[in-house]
């Protein structure tokens, strides 16, 4: 029954995407650095479609039903030939470093890219995308657990947004969102 | 089967793509959409109301996206409350977590979703939904256990 709910669901969005305007002034430039060490920006290198999200790879919150979600849809997508790069900016920049955030990551996905920088830089990507970090307390097995913004945001390979995504919903109604923007590059 | 009643109600908005937003005004209660969605915790009754309060407070300050729960099914996803500046974790929306409300704001239709930014908090009657007289605690966890057990 529910499967068959979600294919009604599906067949309804269908085609829906649109380039009507955001209700928000949303995205921006940004120049991070990524797990291998490299200079990012929102551009994305080969020009694919990106589905970001603010957050920390060991987050047990929202983090934890978001990052897999954006893996899952990378791959159902990839079999349609939609590249759609899943990229996370870390909140937690302490935590998430160079060196630890690519292997925790990649176990989500192998082409998870995750990006870090200065507190300048970091700070200045959460403002264009109006997400706002804090520090809601420590874990003591885990450490520290932030606030940071709850939606994805699908970017062009341009790094513009074309929409935002709560990450509440079925896999299959976000591909179909997606879909929408794409151009088949496969 | 009314779980997948008010699924299709949120994910289904105008065919009609708004460029502009609706000024409404709607009453319902400010729910944990994760477990809402999901049904991970139990049916949509039980993740509302009084059951759920602890639970939507977790989720909420975690980062899930706060939903209006329309009386007609509909759910809002609730982009912005008053002055807190976000879909989850804020004051605002910890403050009302399960609450009645009637909110007014500006309705925005895309990708079939209903998105809500909420200008105003015109009435908030508190938790009437007394779900807890029906399912507990949902999750029982949700509560931590003071022994550490």
């Amino acid at each position: 029954m529910r499967a068959a709910a979600f294919a009604l669901i599906t067949a309804l969005l269908a085609g829906a995407a649109t380039a009507q305007p955001l209700p928000f002034d949303l995205g921006g430039p940004f120049t991070l650095i990524d797990q291998d060490g490299e200079i990012r920006t929102e551009v994305d290198p080969d020009g694919q479609m990106q589905l970001l999200f603010f957050g920390y790879a060991n987050c047990q919150e929202i983090c934890s039903a978001a990052l897999p979600l954006m893996g899952a849809v990378s791959d159902v997508l990839a079999d349609d030939g939609i590249a759609v790069r899943p990229v996370m900016i870390t909140v937690d920049p302490d935590r998430d470093t160079v060196e630890t955030m690519g292997p925790a990551l990649h176990a989500i996905h192998p082409d998870f890219v995750g990006l870090t920088g200065t507190e300048e830089a970091l700070e200045a990507a959460y403002a264009e995308f109006g997400i706002e970090v804090e520090l809601l307390f420590t874990d003591p097995a885990g450490g520290g657990v932030y606030s940071h913004g709850g939606l994805m945001f699908l970017l062009d390979g341009d790094g513009a947004v074309q929409t935002i995504l709560p990450p509440v919903l079925p896999e299959a109604q976000v591909v179909e969102i997606i879909r929408g923007y794409a151009t088949p590059t496969g | 089967m009314r779980y997948l009643t008010a699924l299709f109600a949120c994910l289904v908005a105008l065919p009609a793509w708004a460029t502009e937003g609706e000024r409404v005004q709607i009453r319902g209660e400010i729910i944990d959409t994760w477990c809402y969605f999901s049904g991970v915790m139990g049916s949509p009754e039980s993740v509302t109301g009084t059951a759920h309060h602890t639970c939507a407070l977790w989720c909420s300050a975690g980062g899930i996206p706060v939903g209006l729960l329309a009386e007609d099914g509909t759910v809002y996803m609730v982009l912005r409350i008053e002055g807190d500046d976000g879909s989850a974790s804020g004051d605002t929306q910890l403050r009302l977590a399960a609450h009645e409300i009637v909110a007014d704001g500006i309705l925005y239709q895309r990708d079939g979703l209903n998105y809500l930014v909420v200008e105003e908090v015109v009435e908030d009657l508190g938790i009437t939904n007394q779900s807890h007289l029906d399912f507990g605690v949902v999750p029982p966890f949700a509560i931590p256990d003071p022994s550490g057990n």
